[in-house]
């Protein structure tokens, strides 16, 4: 092979590698996703519709082991938050990566990128003029 | 890469005030910055558009905030053609302008007034609005009822995506939202996790065939990709009058609608500097210079000539473009005599780009262009005809006549414009060096013919 495709090849490898990494993070966030939603069903669960005496069944892997109920709650809790970090995380990481991607294939930024976004109450102030 | 983009969307601000230019799609430049002779509406004037050609990529660099241009040039040799080229070819995101030196003149608003707004409608602010929301295809919803029919409604809510499908459990806010919106199954909708703002994108396609008869404005989506609860981030481009109205609190946000915006205190415009300069420190904001067009910049008076001194020096000032088609004349508002009716102490501050006569050729290249435009089909004589029309009279007067050959074309239900109807249409309107020559062989028959040897003060 000369020395052309070899860089034609090259290249073509760092976009693929650019590309799967964006798709391997938005899997990742969308897996987490779903674990949230579990997590918040569970929640919604303990707290309805069961007494507050009762023990309930945790499944760890294959075992389901019996937990006292305050402590389970504290539990997936934790676990939420936990996955609330993971997932801003991720997408800032994704923002980077997409970016990186779009450099690497010559595409142009995209319009404000980079720009942090106003706080609720800044929106608030100028919502008239946004959704025109 | 084409540098050069057409915009698909023109914006109906950029060519409100000015259909004689609906052609002109750009400057019609290739990618080195060199005119090409015909191109995106563009005939001739190679010095020019390719000096306006610098003068974009400057604007596009963000390198020549808070300057001024001047097209120079007679009548009829496409100064507001070029100013209209750099507009489309800036795209729809830089903010433009167009106003004509007699538009500031007006009752309701000083002169300077009417300037600061229009020099603050040019300059653009982006913002980026960041939401998290639910989006997701509704499978199934279900509200139970108390039994004595007073009391908190408990309900559950479960949506889906392509990947994953989930219970919410919805409360007695939840609750009436969602039956005001009537949602039903098979709805796509999101819900605001902030505000609980619940908005239908449509119905899920696979629900398609559930009823046979549907509204015309039912609108059918794919269900959603993807994690149930997204992050969107919108980026909104706003211009720093637009924020002026809206704070200045003796109007209210409805006078943006009303058109009628007033006077807008220098207080206001203060604390919106200060806020927005606050802004682009934390990086909320990037404040994009657009370009203000000001045609026919001779009707300024000497008042205006030296607000615009002061206000390109501000920091948040954009490029300004000036058109003018006068020579050596008397500033408005003074005795005094300057090139371009400009004073020379502004004049010092701009680039001067000067536009010259069209050659035959060109003409007949424009008259074409316009054929094409406004419909017409030109026969080859008449075409010549017309050229010729266009060099001896005017290339306005030539352009009028396409139009109304046109319509005498139709009426005797020919397909092309022949030579005869361009002599029909000479015939019925008088260009101007025919209407003077007539008025001279006549005006002693008209009205208020004493006035034989006044010049007519136009400035």
């Amino acid at each position: 092979m000369d020395a052309g495709s070899q860089r034609v090849l090259d290249y073509l490898t760092e976009v693929e590698e650019a590309a799967e990494e964006v798709i391997t993070t938005k899997q990742q966030i969308v897996d987490l996703d779903l674990k949230r939603n579990r997590n918040r069903e569970a929640l919604n669960a303990l707290k309805h519709e069961l007494s507050d005496s009762e023990n309930v069944k945790v499944c760890f892997g294959n075992m389901f082991i019996e937990f006292d109920k305050s402590k389970t709650k504290g539990m997936v809790q934790k676990d939420q938050e936990q996955l609330d970090k993971e997932i801003n995380n991720l997408r800032r990481e994704l923002k980077t990566k997409f970016n990186h991607l779009n450099e690497i294939q010559g595409k142009p930024e995209l319009r404000g990128y980079r720009l942090s976004a106003l706080s609720s109450e800044e929106i608030k102030s100028i919502n008239s003029l946004l959704k025109t | 890469m084409a540098t050069t983009k057409v915009p698909e969307v023109r914006d109906i601000t950029r060519i409100e005030r000015i259909g004689a230019h609906s052609h002109i799609r750009g400057l019609g430049l290739d990618d080195a910055l060199e005119p090409r002779q015909v191109s995106q509406g563009m005939v001739g004037q190679l010095a020019s558009r390719r000096a306006a050609g610098i003068i974009l990529e400057m604007i596009k660099d963000g390198h020549i905030a808070g300057r001024a241009v001047l097209i120079a040039g007679q009548p009829g040799t496409g100064k507001t053609a070029i100013a209209m080229g750099i507009a489309q070819s800036l795209g729809p995101d830089t903010p433009f302008t167009a106003l004509a030196g007699s538009e500031i003149f007006s009752l309701e608003m000083s002169k300077t007034e009417a300037l600061s707004q229009a020099f603050r409608k040019a300059i653009g602010v982006r913002i980026k609005e960041e939401t998290e929301i639910i989006e997701g295809e509704v499978v199934e919803i279900q509200i139970d009822r108390p039994a004595t029919g007073t009391g908190a409604k408990v309900g559950k809510l479960t949506l889906k995506t392509t990947e994953m499908e989930t219970i919410y459990d919805l409360g007695n806010k939840m609750i009436e939202s969602l039956s005001k919106e009537k949602v039903q199954a098979g709805d796509v909708i999101t819900i605001d996790k902030a505000t609980g703002k619940i908005s239908k994108l449509g119905r899920s396609f696979t629900r398609a065939r559930d009823y046979d008869a549907m509204g015309a404005q039912t609108q059918f989506v794919q269900c959603p990709e993807g994690e149930l609860q997204k992050r969107k981030e919108v980026v909104h481009t706003v211009s720093l009058h637009e924020i002026d109205v809206i704070n200045s609190r003796t109007q209210g946000f409805l006078a943006l609608f009303s058109g009628d915006t007033g006077e807008i205190k220098s207080e206001v415009r203060e604390q919106i500097n200060a806020k927005v300069c606050e802004w682009r420190e934390e990086g909320k904001a990037e404040i994009i210079p657009g370009v203000l067009f000001i045609d026919e910049v001779h009707m300024l008076d000497m008042e205006c000539f030296s607000f615009l001194n002061r206000a390109l020096e501000s920091d948040l000032s954009p490029v300004l473009i000036m058109a003018t088609n006068r020579g050596i004349t008397r500033i408005r508002g003074t005795n005094y005599q300057s090139p371009h009716g400009i004073p020379i102490d502004l004049l010092d501050r701009l680039l001067i780009i000067a536009t010259s006569p069209y050659t035959e050729k060109e003409t007949r290249q424009i008259l074409k262009i316009r054929c094409e435009e406004e419909d017409v089909e030109l026969s080859e004589e008449a075409h010549t005809v017309l050229t010729r029309i266009g060099m001896e009279t005017s290339l306005r007067y030539a352009i009028q006549l396409i139009s109304t050959a046109g319509l005498v074309c139709r009426k005797r239900k020919g397909t092309e414009v022949q030579v005869e109807d361009i002599k029909r249409v000479y015939s019925l309107f008088l260009d101007e060096a025919r209407s003077s020559q007539y008025m001279k062989e006549y005006q002693d028959s008209f009205l208020f013919n004493e006035t034989q040897t006044a010049v007519m003060d136009t400035s």
